[in-house]
């Protein structure tokens, strides 16, 4: 993905829900998108499957898959690349499976959809292999969405979106509306169906924790814009944009008690930006230089970036 | 004034209903509102300039019948469907908040009573009271079936209301129920009331004018049912008066088709969903 | 000890309606109390379907125990008189876990701070209002002149739950219930708002039932912690002990299945977690018979009472029922009497 910007249009102007994100995947890794709200992290998602409805629009940039840039594609051929090349595990997937269909049925409808040919035996058997693959039981194929706990729609969602052997996964929030312990088998089922495939996941997400124990590349947004990009370790042990630093000593820790360290100040809202460093006026390291030029992101070492001029 | 601009519905809507204000009271100040009585005029005139809208067959003046007439319709519409939303408002109000026992009652009457077919109550009592009807009298009658309605739809927003956040903090800062629904309640409902009104008025004027077109309402009136009544009586379709139907129909056009438009108008600032934008 | 608010047995048991026979036992002989000499911060911690949220309700008296008493200054809520009522609302406030649900969008959000004032008597003049506003304002740290004339949808969650919680100090109440106050909250305000908190407790003697799912923060700010799990307590005391030497297997099960911020990967292991039973109706045992590693026959039998293992913590599994049973209620968390 490069220089991707996406703006909505609003009563009071454009405003940009994505600033000019870069950054490459690669193949089987998984990727982390944090970010707390206003953040741009599920427009990114979204922008790139192409879902971004008005009155949002995909301003510039563009976004490749295997050299292939789906920005210029044809609706009738990225319609054929969802699902088939890239899956999305929506937020509140588990609202997003049809009430009055069953879940075997609604597997069936995504294989329809994309034209593959199979004879009826062939197609209950790839529904139940599919079931199995997210640990539900071959019945679930029966039963309908309201008839299954939440973890086990989340799961039933997983495999609507691997149906296909996509290459790229991408999860926007697949837990948040889940029990701890549930949340746990999902991602497991989710590292583990990644590995059979051999794909890549994108997760976006708010929840650090998740993202230190599930991801191999972290970037973390702010305002729209992607202001670090780092293995996850070195996120945690040496973060260098500020943001990232603060975010991660507010975090409340099982080790032991401590203090409170929230980030003073508020997020701010995206029509009315600061000049500069979109975070500047919460930074306590903050110099002139940070109040009127916007840092771009930079590899301030090896594999490491940070939109930081203090870096 | 954006806004109006977008809500086109509320503004064609407001405009209709203002041209018919406006020929009501103009025509109350060109006309002499006393030749809609019979034997005002001669009989079974087409219109011209003395008579813009024709005569009909028992001397009424047309133009004079509808200015006083229209007026007169729309109050027994206005008074009925008032009284129609007021009392569903209240009944619906209290037992949606309050629940228990008086909400198993007021649902009960709800649900019968709007079972049973509403004309052929309003003609039963329209027929038993002998003697001739006012105005006011219509109103009343119409009234007494116009809060169903009302009382359902009302409590049913009330119902998903009282769950909101903003209640319990209400109830947990010492507000009493009847406090609850007049301060938190009821303002977010405003819009709502008012969209019901204007249905509740309208549906009121075609109760009213229905019962007239059956010779149920008040004889003396030149309402505009009672002129559609004596249109029929006199067979004014055969014998080709085409000025003495064509127009209370159009005249009933306008308000329904203003009250129409003035209700989706308002329907849309009553639900933010329909709105165009944030 | 003058107990100031308690739950003594209480049960809550939702029917199902005409067309379903089935009943939600959500909170089982619960019994807890607090110490009106002594505040304290208690975390309520459990998942969804543990009568968490039940128990908040119970406790304000938005809903009354089908089992049990609650009991406000020794009086049970439902025999309570108009004016203790008053003073019942005084002393317990909340604070909701939704941000935005709580503002009526009618009105710019003076409205529920100058409520109270009113309702309750707080203020003798216009000007006092004001003041007491400013004051509590600026202790959870806003400044009036933003927050004050705006509407709800002008402001950000994390403000909207810091006005909540001015609000709840503007009745210097004697305890609040904070219902999953930052769960909706992003995370980098959630620390302003629990250090609020435990100010309030600290400086100003407010005790705080903290009710969550999330672990870290009741960890962060609780003194006593109670884990429940299906209705019941299954563990209950110290905050160090439960979350550090944790006994139930539920308590560890709960622990080991929180992603850490932190470098080392020990999250996701090779062997698979313990499957999730769907939703069976358990009749009499331990509720967590169904997932436990550690299941025995006597587990299924009949549910275990709390057993006092250490001195500021109990457990209510038959794994320690060597140690003493805890006689009466578990009133005192964690304390043995």
């Amino acid at each position: 993905m490069r220089e991707l910007t996406v703006s909505y249009d609003t009563p009071l102007g454009a405003v940009r829900a994505a600033d000019r994100i870069s950054f490459g995947l690669r193949a089987g890794e998984r990727l982390g998108f944090a970010g707390e709200s206003g953040s741009g992290k599920s427009t990114v998602a979204l922008a790139i499957l192409r879902m971004i409805q008005p009155p949002g629009r995909i301003e510039g940039g563009e976004v490749r898959l295997d050299g292939v840039d789906l920005l210029s594609l044809a609706d009738e051929d990225m319609r054929r690349v969802r699902l088939a090349r890239i899956a999305l595990i929506p937020q509140g997937s588990m609202n997003a499976l049809n009430p009055v269909l069953r879940i075997g049925d609604q597997i069936i409808d995504a294989l329809r959809d994309h034209e593959i040919r199979m004879s009826a035996r062939e197609r209950d058997a790839r529904v139940r292999e599919l079931l199995e693959s997210v640990g539900l039981r071959s019945e679930v194929a029966e039963m309908f969405p309201h008839e299954l706990s939440g973890g086990m729609k989340q799961r039933a969602c997983i495999a609507i979106a691997i149906s296909l052997r996509p290459r790229v996964i991408i999860a926007d929030e697949p837990t948040s509306a889940l029990d701890v312990v549930v949340q746990k088998q999902v991602m497991e089922t989710l590292a583990r169906v990644q590995k059979d495939l051999g794909a890549s996941v994108i997760l976006v997400g708010h929840d650090m924790g998740l993202m230190a124990q599930f991801v191999d590349r972290l970037g973390i947004m702010y305002a729209g814009r992607l202001i670090e990009a780092s293995p996850v370790r070195a996120i945690l042990t040496r973060s260098l944009h500020p943001y990232t630093r603060m975010l991660i000593a507010s975090l409340p820790s099982l080790e032991q008690k401590g203090t409170f360290n929230g980030i003073p100040g508020l997020i701010p809202l995206l029509r009315d930006l600061p000049p500069g460093c979109a975070f500047h006026p919460r930074c306590p390291d903050a110099v002139d230089r940070c109040r009127t030029e916007r840092p771009g992101l930079r590899e301030v070492r090896p594999d490491t970036w940070a939109a930081c001029h203090l870096v | 004034m954006g806004y109006l601009r977008r809500n086109l519905s509320l503004v064609v809507g407001i405009a209709l209903l203002s041209a018919l204000g406006l020929f009501v009271i103009i025509g109350h100040l060109v006309v002499d509102t006393s030749k809609s009585r019979p034997l005002s005029a001669p009989a079974v005139q087409a219109p011209s300039l003395a008579h813009p809208f024709g005569t009909d067959r028992q001397g009424r003046d047309l133009f004079a019948t509808m200015v006083a007439g229209t007026p007169l319709t729309l109050r027994i519409g206005f008074i009925a469907g008032m009284l129609g939303v007021g009392i569903g408002a209240i009944l619906g109000f209290a037992s949606a908040y309050y629940r228990g026992r008086l909400d198993a009652v007021v649902r009960g009457v709800v649900d019968i009573g709007l079972t049973v077919p509403g004309l052929l109550v309003l003609i039963l009592i329209a027929v038993s009271l002998r003697r001739g009807l006012t105005v006011n009298q219509m109103a009343i009658i119409v009234a007494s079936l116009a809060w169903l309605n009302p009382a359902r739809t009302i409590r049913a927003q009330v119902l998903s209301l009282r769950e909101r956040g903003y209640v319990e903090v209400a109830r947990l800062s010492g507000m009493s129920g009847s406090e609850i629904i007049v301060k938190e309640l009821m303002p977010n409902l405003l819009p709502y009331l008012a969209a019901t009104l204007v249905n509740s008025v309208s549906s009121a004027i075609l109760a009213s004018i229905g019962l007239e077109v059956l010779g149920l309402g008040p004889i003396d009136s030149p309402t505009l049912g009672m002129t559609l009544y004596w249109v029929n009586f006199n067979a004014a379709l055969i014998n080709g008066w085409w000025w003495w139907w064509t127009a209370p129909i159009t005249i009933i056009l306008v308000v329904f088709l203003g009250l129409f438009f003035l209700t989706v108008g308002l329907d849309e600032i009553a639900n933010p969903r329909l709105r165009r934008v944030i | 000890m003058t107990t100031l608010l308690e739950a003594r047995h209480a049960t809550r048991i939702f029917d199902g309606g005409y067309f379903d026979r089935t009943s939600t036992l959500a909170l089982d002989d619960f019994s807890l109390a607090i110490d009106g000499d002594r505040p304290s911060i208690i975390a309520v911690v459990g998942e969804s379907g543990s009568g968490k949220t039940t128990l908040a309700r119970l406790l304000l008296g938005l809903t009354s125990p089908t089992q049990g008493q609650i009991l406000y200054k020794g009086q049970e809520l439902q025999t309570m008189s108009r004016a203790v009522w008053r003073a019942f609302r005084r002393d317990v406030q909340v604070i909701f876990q939704d941000p935005y649900g709580v503002y009526n969008p009618f009105y710019r959000i003076d409205h529920v701070l100058t409520t109270p004032i009113t309702k309750f008597g707080l203020a003798a003049s216009r000007a006092e209002a004001r003041a007491s506003i400013d004051g509590v304002l600026r202790a959870v740290g806003l400044r009036p002149e933003e927050t004050l004339g705006r509407f709800a949808h002008q402001l950000s969650g994390g403000q909207r739950q810091r006005i909540m919680v001015a609000r709840a100090l503007l009745l210097r109440p004697r305890v609040i219930l904070a219902d999953e106050p930052v769960s909706m909250v992003d995370a980098s305000l959630r620390a302003t708002i629990l250090a609020s908190l435990r100010t309030m407790n600290r400086d100003l003697g407010i005790s705080i039932v903290y009710i969550t799912h999330d672990l870290a923060t009741a960890y962060q700010i609780s003194d006593t912690i109670v884990v429940l799990y299906r209705g019941s307590v299954v563990e209950i005391g110290d905050v160090e002990l439960v979350v550090k030497r944790p006994q139930h297997p539920y308590t560890q099960l709960l622990l080991s299945s929180i992603p850490l911020a932190s470098p080392e990967r020990t999250w996701m292991t090779e062997k698979p977690s313990t499957p999730v039973a769907a939703t069976e109706t358990i009749d009499h045992g331990c509720k967590f018979a169904g997932r436990c590693p550690s299941v025995a026959a006597s587990c299924r039998e009949s549910a275990p009472s709390l057993f006092q293992t250490d001195r500021d913590r109990a457990v209510a599994c038959y794994l320690y029922r060597d140690a003493p049973t805890v006689t009466g209620d578990h009133r005192q968390p964690g304390r043995s009497r």
